[in-house]
């Protein structure tokens, strides 16, 4: 399930970056070659930007892929370098809780509020916000399942799963 | 006590100098019971964050731009409208006056746990051009425009095809070509070199940005002994005389130096600009309704903010301005 | 607790965890979000932490999002985009053979023309980590298919990357000029002569590792005649179009170089589709590389950015600009220290978070021992440049290695980057030393 809701959420970031691309691409044609252009272009382009960067963060997790220095536990056993594994999750969970807690406050009060960007259209400012924290939630979430499977992995004796996947349904990213 | 101030600029230019002015007086009058740790530059907030940082007492006090926003800071935005006032300081005055002194502001400031200190501004807007120069309203159709707020929005009525760039890209979009003209103000305009990029330079005496200034988190403000407050709003206060002299002054050179660097300087005519005033009319209609909108009464703020630009008019005409009355 | 003891317990906190294989951003925004609620836990001077969860949630909150909210930096995950593309559509390729081929007889010749690819990307681009996470994702995946050293094909680029704040246009001169009321094309004109100076550095770094171990580099062992030469240059040109489209896109007037990323994008998909190299569903893969790739440098920048919101608080940043200017030190000590001060936090900090932090402390002492401001201007973004490839938080480093993944560990490149960063120090005194060399084009226009 949880899979799943990775695979769209990154193919939402895909479609969003391919938004970025057309929308901007769209404003400097329209300008060179009908002297207009698109409304709040500046605006949907950051919220675009929400989407393309956040959403993917489960995904990045789920493979590994977090950039992570290795020159210590490179020289140590693979159980202690296992263990920095799961600790480095672990902080993950620390560092993220106070951004998802922050992003609920953020979401529930903009919409409270009804803010919105000035501009030709007055967009509002929630969906990014909603956008962001469902990203580092999703995040938050896949993490934990990780903890919890790799210390079970580490009880049994076995090696980490290449992937939050488990053993087996490795995926390329 | 050491309070927390984010600003999102830079400490130096018009706006920097007056902050470091007001943080000066506040420390000086409290006889150092204050003091102000200012963070420059967005360090610790961005001007987009600036309301719920402040509001949320990441800093105790800081830099509000209105236009970041529209909804919380609607009543404030009336010192953005294009109300024919090209006068920083009678600007500054009139805004910091209703600000400080109407009830339905301050009611609606306290709602977002905010308190007002004093007001900054952009001073008057006027327009630079490269390769075209605007001398009647008519020139502006076709003409690809960097423009900001009402009245970047009043171009675009007239047929400009708004190009959204910040003022710091405008001097490269300036050069190549890529916009044609770029809304902006005196000192600014000087002060990023553009007078390299255009040929004319178009006073529109047409309205000014004002709508930014210093608010304070509510609750810290409410926790200081009520000298300490007093000291604050006083040392808000006199930061708009200080910056009107720092800005009358410096426009006045930045005009200069657009005339030495061969610049044409184009008064608009009085029969053109009031064109502008009547197309950008509406945009101070919407303010209205959009104040009124939120409960307070935007047609009674209207008539107040114009009956305050007109006392400090006034007030300039008979006495002059006060750095001028000072010196004698 | 006083805050500048919290700043600087944080410092090593990072430098603890990193070495514990903490993935970075978390190291950092999880670090500053602690010491955020710890400073404003003790504001009132005993532990109140009830009045700290707000402050510290709005902090950790505007930080992050406001660095992803952004249209400026849509050009990275389109550059990012353009890079993956332009590979599946082998039109990197093409380029990388016809590089190899004109130059088989330069030793390390495709790693140089790499770099002269940076320094030339750098004109076009305001940033270096834009620059670094294009580049990089052309050059190094091509230069490791040609059985290049990992840590030249990595180093280099992220080296290279460095290049683009010097060079014009830049973002940091930009901020620079605005900080210190200096004009910004005498800046642009000021960081010419360096930027080319630190180019040829490290083409010499290349030269010498490449002389000394030749299996670095290996050569092109095809024979290689005219007709070849002739066809390899015919072949490489979508690439040659999309850099004419940028260069005259932009200094035509026609788009911004934000707007830069996004039509070329356009354009080399459409290249590739009609090629017929590109298929749909290799476009969804190659975007797929693009969004994960992005995340992973994003959230690194997003802690990065929490993180100097809360050292803004420690005040530990002006604690120790004051502490050097109250020294009174003599004009070479000066020097020095302010070299030490912007490469001990940039070793931890971002550029544009070093500048906003130290600046309006730092210039006013510029200006009381009678220096000039612009040549100052290029000392400093010579040395936040060198920041982005220092461990253990270089921006850069972490981009080529979000681009190359797990082939090459990130400890590798940082061991690449060692030579290159020899060369940069050596740089970095010859600027300081001779200011004519940031002067002289400023002065003469
Ligand atoms: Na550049
Ligand atoms: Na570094």
């Amino acid at each position: 399930m949880l899979r799943r809701i990775e695979r769209l959420l990154v193919d939402l970031a895909i479609i969003s970056v391919l938004g970025l691309g057309v929308l901007i691409t769209a404003t400097v044609l329209l300008r060179a070659f009908f002297n207009s252009g698109v409304p709040d272009a500046i605006v949907m382009v950051a919220e675009l930007m929400v989407a393309a960067v956040i959403l993917p963060l489960a995904a990045t997790t789920a493979n590994r892929a977090h950039i992570v220095v290795e020159f210590v536990s490179n020289r140590m056993p693979p159980r202690v370098r296992d263990g920095l594994v799961v600790f480095g999750s672990i902080f993950g969970l620390l560092a993220l809780a106070p951004l998802i807690w922050a992003g609920w406050r953020e979401v529930t009060h903009t919409i409270a509020s009804g803010g919105y960007f000035f501009g030709d259209l007055n967009l509002p400012k929630w969906p990014g916000r909603v956008i962001f924290l469902a990203g580092i939630s999703f995040c938050w979430l896949r993490l934990a399942i990780m903890v919890w499977r790799d210390i079970g992995a580490m009880r049994r004796g076995e090696p980490l799963a290449d992937t939050g996947y488990g053993p087996e349904q490795t995926e390329e990213a | 006590q050491d309070l927390f101030v984010g600003e999102a600029g830079p400490n130096r230019g018009a706006r920097g100098e007056s902050l470091n002015f007001f943080a000066e007086q506040v420390e000086e009058m409290s006889g150092g019971d204050l003091s102000l740790n200012i963070q420059w530059g967005g360090a610790l907030f961005k001007a987009g964050a600036a309301l719920s940082g402040i509001a949320d007492g990441v800093a105790d006090l800081g830099t509000i731009i209105a236009v970041y926003f529209p909804q919380e800071m609607a009543p404030y935005r009336i010192a953005d409208m294009p109300l024919e006032n090209s006068d920083a300081w009678v600007g500054m005055k009139a805004t910091d006056e209703i600000m400080r002194s109407n009830e339905q502001i301050t009611e609606y400031l306290a709602a977002q746990n905010l308190v007002y200190l004093g007001t900054f501004t952009t001073s008057a807007v006027h327009i630079g051009c490269k390769g075209t120069a605007i001398r009647s309203v008519e020139d502006i159709e076709g003409l690809k425009v960097r423009g900001v707020g009402a009245y970047g929005d009043t171009f675009g009525d007239f047929g400009a095809n708004l190009v959204p760039m910040s003022i710091y890209d405008a001097y490269q979009g300036l050069d190549t070509g890529l916009i044609d003209c770029s809304q902006t103000y005196s000192y600014a305009t000087a002060a990023l070199k553009q007078q390299e990029v255009i040929d004319s330079y178009t006073l529109l005496n047409w309205g000014q940005t004002g709508a930014l200034g210093i608010f304070m988190n509510k609750q810290s403000f409410d926790g200081l002994p009520a000298e300490q407050q007093d000291v604050l709003l006083e040392a808000g206060r006199m930061m708009s005389d200080e910056l009107g002299r720092l800005i009358t002054a410096d426009n006045e050179a930045a005009i200069e130096t657009m005339r030495e660097a061969g610049v044409e300087i184009i008064e608009l005519p009085a029969e053109e600009r009031s064109k502008l005033v009547e197309e950008g009319s509406k945009y101070i209609d919407e303010w209205v309704e959009q104040v009124s909108g939120l409960g307070l009464d935007g047609a009674a703020m209207l008539e107040e903010y114009r009956g305050l630009l007109e006392k400090y008019e006034e007030e300039r005409d008979s006495q002059g301005y006060p750095w001028e009355r000072e010196q004698g | 607790m006083d805050p500048t003891t919290i700043g600087l317990i944080a410092f090593a906190a990072v430098i603890v965890l990193l070495a514990l294989r903490v993935p970075i951003a978390f190291a950092l925004a999880g670090v500053a979000s602690l010491g955020t609620f710890a400073i404003f836990a003790f504001r009132t001077g005993t532990f109140m932490p009830e009045r700290a969860f707000t402050p510290t949630s709005s902090l950790v909150f505007s930080n992050s999002f406001d660095l992803v909210h952004s249209y400026d930096l849509s050009m990275i995950p389109l550059f990012v985009a353009l890079g993956h593309i332009a590979y599946r559509a082998e039109i990197t390729t093409k380029i990388y053979h016809a590089a190899r081929v004109w130059l088989a007889s330069v030793p390390g010749g495709v790693a140089m023309a790499s770099v002269v690819g940076c320094g030339g990307f750098s004109a076009i681009t305001g940033s270096s980590i834009a620059c670094a996470s294009t580049m990089g994702r052309i050059c190094s995946p091509e230069m490791l298919r040609m059985g290049y050293d990992k840590r030249l094909a990595t180093a280099s680029v992220a080296a290279g990357g460095t290049l683009g704040s010097l060079i014009p246009p830049s973002v940091l001169f930009i901020i620079y000029g605005i900080f210190t009321e200096t004009s910004i094309s005498a800046l642009f004109l000021a960081g010419i002569i360096p930027g080319l100076l630190s180019l040829a550095g490290f083409l010499i770094v290349i030269f010498f590792w490449v002389w000394r171990e030749p299996e670095a580099a290996p050569a092109f062992t095809g024979k290689i005649t005219a007709r070849e030469r002739f066809d390899a240059a015919i072949e490489a040109w979508p690439a040659v179009a999309l850099f004419v489209i940028i260069v005259g896109g932009i200094y035509g007037g026609i788009f911004t170089a934000t707007e830069a990323a996004a039509v070329c994008v356009s354009a080399a998909i459409l290249i590739g589709f009609a090629q017929r190299k590109l298929t749909f569903a290799g476009l969804w893969e190659s975007l797929r590389e693009t969004v994960i790739q992005t995340t992973s440098i994003f959230i690194i920048a997003a802690g990065a950015k929490i993180f100097v919101a809360f050292i803004a608080l420690t005040g530990v940043a002006s604690d120790i600009v004051s502490f050097v200017s109250d020294a009174n030190l003599s004009v070479v000590l000066l020097l020095v220290a302010i070299a030490i001060i912007y490469l001990v936090l940039g070793m931890f900090l971002d550029p544009i978070g070093i500048m906003v932090l130290t600046l309006p402390l730092m210039v006013p002492l510029v200006e009381s021992y009678g220096w000039d401001l612009i040549w100052f201007g290029v000392v400093v973004i010579k040395l936040l440049e060198i920041g982005l490839i220092t461990p253990p938080v270089g921006l850069n480093v972490f981009v080529i290695s979000g681009v190359v993944g797990k082939d090459v560990p990130i400890d590798r490149i940082f061991s690449g980057i060692l030579r290159f960063l020899s060369i940069d120090v050596l740089v970095l005194a010859l600027i300081m030393a001779f200011p004519i060399l940031s002067l002289l084009i400023p002065s003469s226009m």
